[in-house]
């Protein structure tokens, strides 16, 4: 029997028009992005960098100008479309991030589809014992719920 | 540039299950690592409660852990329901004039 692994797809609408919704997610995700709870640095996270273009990165910088890596953009279509290679932990596994931007009624609705995400648990032992930061690590959090 | 650094070889042995339950020996005869650095991963795997191991006579049989999954499934749910609630709180704080 194989084991089917569907991506997670989860999706909100906003009410802003395509555009703005594009750069509020990307080059503006340092005023959103929930650091505290979702973050390597937590407390020590100043900003979140967003290098929009190919190839660019996805970063949190620390108050003392350190980096922790969190994604490379695989694909930047404007203001439809970006792919990235996620990979928030120091093992370096990349999971593959497509987040689409479609107009609707309300204004814009943003999917958002993980795949691979599989395989973070296979390197969730290994990201807890790289790092002592303050991302949760799936095996927590797995752990916590059973 | 994009390749993964971590570790192709655990996420082999992850694949090779997903298709069916194997025994370390299995396992090993498929990839190109010695039998000591599968049961290494599978310990790995283990403790990420990703699979299960059961005797099956002298041999120790792995397959993957459905309720293992479901709970990384559900965890990677949670995590993007929370990070797009957030995105959300933040357009509607823009599309109404504040921020």
């Amino acid at each position: 029997m194989t084991t089917e692994i569907q991506p997670v797809v989860e999706s909100v609408e906003v009410g802003l028009v395509v555009e703005e919704a594009f750069r509020l997610f990307t080059e503006q995700m340092h005023t959103w992005w929930p650091v505290a709870r979702h973050s390597i640095g937590e407390g020590k996270v100043e900003t979140i960098v967003f290098e929009g273009r190919t190839g660019g990165r996805v970063y949190e910088r620390w108050d003392d100008g350190a980096e922790a890596d969190w994604a490379d953009i695989l694909e930047w279509d404007p203001p439809h479309r970006l792919r990235l290679a996620w990979h928030p932990n120091e093992s370096g596994l990349s999971t593959d991030v497509e987040v689409s931007f479609a107009a609707s009624e309300a204004g814009t609705r943003v999917e958002l589809t993980h795949w691979g995400w599989e395989n973070l648990g296979a390197d969730a032992v290994a990201a807890r014992e790289s790092y002592s930061g303050g991302w949760k690590t799936v095996l927590d959090i797995f752990r916590a719920a059973a | 540039m994009f390749d993964a650094l971590g570790d192709p070889t655990r996420r082999e042995v992850f694949e090779l299950l997903r298709a069916g339950p194997r025994s370390v020996g299995e396992i090993a005869a498929r990839l190109p690592v010695s039998r000591p650095a599968v049961s290494q991963h599978l310990r790995v795997l283990k403790d990420a409660r990703l699979v299960v191991d059961e005797r099956a006579g002298t041999r120790r049989i792995y397959r993957v852990d459905p309720s293992g999954i479901d709970g990384l499934r559900r965890y990677v749910e949670s995590f993007w329901k929370d990070a797009l609630a957030s995105f959300k709180a933040s357009a509607e704080r823009r599309s109404s004039g504040d921020d």
